[in-house]
């Protein structure tokens, strides 16, 4: 039965406890993301996304398919989140109708899909007859908190990482060379956005509706399962390294400073950068061990980059 | 201070008995030398069937042009009814783009021929178990319906050509009559020069699979029926107006995006119909049974001295029936043959009774009788 | 030449869940999560027995009735194999993620499925629910030519030019020979009688050895683990 998971009294005390004293039980500074470790599997765009105990796994697929009849020059994107028990026990299998599950798939799908990271006329192959429809499916393995962060680095790690098969195009006549007969084609990804989800605290008793000086509310970045339980708001800012801020999520919950936002976007800023630099030194080093003849091999000549 | 209590051994009759402990009931028939619906251990039931009742192609004849049925076959077996129809649709394939390189090509073709798989099409099967109440598919119908699905395409029944769309062209004449030729009609052979459509289109079949008064496993009795109904399918014929054949393909500008879409409208014809070319010598039928332990503590010992010491440990059941085999019996086994040592497939779930080898070869070969029984009744019709 | 019944095993990979394993082999990876006993909804509980909820997600695309059919196959191998009765009214959720699925999804199902079984087995050890016996699994294709060679644990490309496919599982209390037991076999594709037996003699041997190799690493795990270090 999916069950609602819920945290001890006793175990909640103590965890706002030693937030006031500004003491995180995983040991890590208010501010301080969890280390993320990107693996990419052997198929292009097959990424496990580890962070912490958190582990999410992408798998970015590609079909010919027919394009909507209003954007004819477009292709397909979806992103599938769908939630199973080996998250953990608070997951009931394909039922993704929970507060939550929704707004997980929301906002990733604001975040990648509504944010234009991927470029869909680039997939389209026949104006109004045929396209490519690229699917991410994200697999929630492993559930510590920051869902939303690892998804979405895990959906444009798969993205940049994936390649679709090169095509000929004659007329209305399509041939899909398979990847041993052609080299394929990277997809057109325009920005790297990058989720980095803020969690407050309010521990005293009482809601303050005028931030004053004296404002005890604690902000943490990356929270983990036990203190996502506890925390009485959320916010998720989507940042790109071009300092663009694609969304800002604040669904309800504890009400926050407006001049927090702003602190809050320049540290996301921050992880974003280096974020965004991991996940490009991870593609560029699989580049390199899958392409290890590629130098020997080309008759390419040297150019200046 | 209570009256002394007297316990009586309760007996139920053999009809109770089965309700609320069938294990000990088939227990005991067994040992009987018989199973609850009286037949021997690898007896089979009767089947019987109906051919190509509801199909359009075979009624047109007789002018019930109502329905969209192409195939279909009622098959009873005990109390089970088993009503398979078959549908289509029309889907266009897509063109590989030709002339370009020429090993790219010879490449393509090397590839596609070692996929023993691809070359073959498959039915799209809906099973319905009807229970007296509407909802969504539950899992036993879904996986019905996806096994039978998966044995089309491995047992290779239907080759992708044949579910290609014969298509002719409708030409009007001057006197306003029209008239449709089809590639290799004797009659229109002057016609068929303009025959050069670009496109292709393929038939995608559909059965959907009734089943009514379940009692007992439903995979082979639904496999059987599709198995009749598609040797009974007729394809219709299909054309596209004269005009549209050479057509080039329009755009139409809709504010500052142009939709390009294509106007081969093809239409199906209600008369012409040309049967379904399968692979007869991949057709199979099926046949289940079961392996059962016999519990010697379940023996109804008739005399009082001992039955024979040797008595078999496990029996083989063939064909079950009813709710209290299927749930007794654990270890089953399935097996599609075509009757001439073919096998096409065979699953054993061994969830009870161990299965020997000797189990194995007595089923195999009471399988392909039964194939080859069932392939007379085809042929009879 | 590699050995085929060769595998990569990792367990306790999930923290949520009580026995988790990662199962890996020549391109296939499937990822299985054990919860249980646990407390089964009203319309899943048995009175005297373990309720199963096994669950099969596609690495690719939306389940669909093509991982129905993945899951009852896996049903008929796990229901025999767990001590049931141990846990009445309860109910044990095994999830299967296909991380890799190393053959065409649109037609073949043989490595998902064997492996699927072996990440059953070493997931449900690792949960620590009753089984009855150690179990394993192999696929098998036929070549189409005229010996008819049988090849365990074929590889996408093979499976490719197969004549049929098959998927063996055996249960062994050690992996030596007359105490097995056919579990589950689920062959498609064209063969005849003579076949299918050099299948079960070969599919058997390679079980055996498979549940050798599971138990070593099993053995390895629980050498590992804190609980037994000095």
């Amino acid at each position: 039965m999916a069950k609602d998971i819920e945290i001890s009294v006793s175990q909640g005390r103590f965890l706002i406890e030693t937030l006031k004293q500004k003491v995180r039980l995983d040991g890590r500074r208010f501010d301080q993301m969890r280390d993320v470790d990107i693996e990419l599997g052997k198929d292009r765009g097959d990424v496990m996304v580890t962070m912490g105990k958190t582990r999410v796994h992408c798998r970015i697929s590609c079909e010919i398919a027919q394009p909507y009849e209003d954007r004819p020059f477009e292709g397909l994107f979806v992103i599938s989140t769908e939630t199973s028990p080996m998250a953990g026990p608070q997951f009931e299998n394909g039922n993704n109708t929970g507060e939550d599950e929704v707004l997980c798939s929301r906002i990733i799908e604001k975040a990648v899909r509504r944010s234009g990271a991927l470029d869909v006329e680039g997939l389209c192959i026949v104006a109004g007859s045929k396209c490519w429809a690229v699917r991410a499916d994200v697999h929630f393995l492993n559930c510590d908190g920051g869902f939303i962060d690892a998804s979405c680095i895990a959906v444009m790690t798969g993205l940049l990482h994936f390649k679709k098969p090169d095509v000929t195009v004659s007329g209305e006549r399509v041939t899909v060379h398979p990847p041993e007969e052609r080299e394929p084609v990277p997809l057109g990804v325009l920005h790297t956005p990058i989720c980095v989800t803020f969690s407050f605290f309010n521990p005293e008793d009482t809601e303050e509706n005028i931030k004053g000086e004296s404002n005890n509310e604690i902000s943490l970045i990356d929270a983990t399962l036990s203190e996502e339980l506890l925390r009485d708001g959320t916010l998720t800012i989507t940042l790109n390294k071009n300092r663009e801020v694609v969304q800002v999520s604040k669904a309800g919950g504890l009400p926050m400073d407006a001049l927090t936002l702003m602190d809050c976007c320049h540290k996301a800023y921050n992880i974003v950068e280096r974020l965004t630099d991991q996940v490009q030194r991870v593609i560029k080093e699989d580049e390199q061990t899958r392409n290890q003849y590629a130098a020997i091999l080309s008759s390419e000549n040297a150019r200046e980059s | 201070m209570s009256e002394p209590l007297e316990v009586r051994p309760v007996s139920f009759p053999a009809e109770i008995l089965a309700r609320i402990a069938p294990d000990l009931s088939i227990q005991r028939h067994l040992w009987l030398g018989l199973r609850p619906c009286l037949r021997s251990f690898t007896e089979f039931r009767d089947v019987s069937i109906s051919e190509g009742g509801i199909s359009r192609p075979l009624r047109s004849v007789t002018g019930a042009t109502e329905n969209d049925i192409l195939g279909s076959n009622v098959l009873k077996s005990g109390s089970t009814i088993v009503i398979t129809s078959i549908t289509g649709g029309m889907v266009e394939e897509t063109q590989p783009a030709t002339g370009f390189d020429e090993g790219e090509q010879e490449l393509r073709q090397m590839s596609l021929a070692s996929d023993r798989l691809a070359k073959y099409g498959a039915v799209y099967p809906v099973v319905e178990v009807e229970r007296g109440r509407l909802g969504a598919p539950t899992d036993e119908e879904m996986i019905l319906s996806q096994r039978i699905h998966d044995n089309i395409i491995s047992s290779g029944i239907i080759p992708k050509e044949s579910l290609k769309v014969p298509v002719g062209v409708r030409s009007r004449n001057e006197d306003g009559t029209s008239e449709i030729f089809y590639s290799g009609d004797e009659t229109g052979g002057a016609d068929t020069r303009n025959f050069n459509l670009k496109r292709q289109w393929s038939f995608v079949l559909y059965a959907k699979i009734q089943v009514f008064s379940r009692d007992g496993p439903l995979f082979e009795m639904c496999w059987n029926s599709l198995m009749y109904a598609l040797q009974r399918t007729l394809l219709p014929c299909a054309f596209v107006d004269e005009r549209t054949t050479d057509l080039k393909i329009p755009v139409r500008v809709r504010g500052r995006s142009a939709t390009i879409r294509e106007t081969y409208d093809i239409q199906c014809d209600p008369t012409e119909f040309k049967p379904l070319k399968l692979n007869l010598g991949n057709i199979s039928y099926g046949s289940n049974f079961g392996v059962i332990d016999l519990d010697p503590e379940a023996q109804v010992r008739q005399t009082d001295n001992e039955m024979e010491v040797d008595s078999p440990t496990s029996v083989l059941i063939a064909d079950l029936q009813g709710e209290a085999e299927e749930t007794s019996i654990k270890s089953t086994l399935s097996i599609l043959t075509d009757g001439n040592g073919k096998l096409k497939h065979l699953s054993f779930v061994g969830g009870g009774a161990k299965i020997d080898t000797d189990a194995i070869r007595k089923s195999l070969s009471l399988s392909r009788e039964r194939a080859l029984d069932l392939k007379s009744r085809k042929e009879a019709t | 030449m590699a050995d085929l019944t060769d595998f990569e095993a990792k367990f306790q990979v999930l923290t949520q869940v009580d026995g988790s394993a990662r199962f890996e082999s020549f391109g296939t990876s499937v990822l299985c999560s054990v919860t249980g006993p646990i407390e089964p909804k009203a319309r899943q509980e048995l009175p005297t027995q373990l309720a199963l909820e096994i669950v099969v997600r596609p690495s690719k695309g939306v389940p669909t009735t093509r991982e129905k059919l993945l899951e009852d196959k896996l049903r008929g191998v796990l229901t025999p194999v767990l001590v049931r009765y141990l846990y009445p009214r309860q109910l044990c959720q095994i999830c299967f993620q296909i991380l890799e699925s190393g053959e065409n999804e649109q037609f073949h199902s043989v490595r998902e499925l064997s492996s699927c079984i072996n990440a059953a087995f070493l997931a449900l050890a690792d949960a620590g629910v009753g089984l009855q016996n150690c179990f394993a699994s192999c696929c098998a294709a036929v070549i189409s030519n005229a010996d008819q060679d049988v090849l365990i644990n074929p590889s996408a490309e093979q499976l490719r030019n197969a004549s049929s496919t098959h998927v063996l599982a055996f249960d062994s209390e050690n992996g030596r020979e007359p105490d097995s037991h056919l579990l589950l076999l689920e062959s498609s594709g064209d063969f005849e009688e003579e076949t299918l037996n050099k299948i079960l003699d070969a599919g058997e041997k390679a079980c055996l050895q498979t549940v050798q190799r599971l138990r070593q690493a099993l053995k390895t795990k629980v050498e590992q683990d804190l609980v037994w270090r000095t």
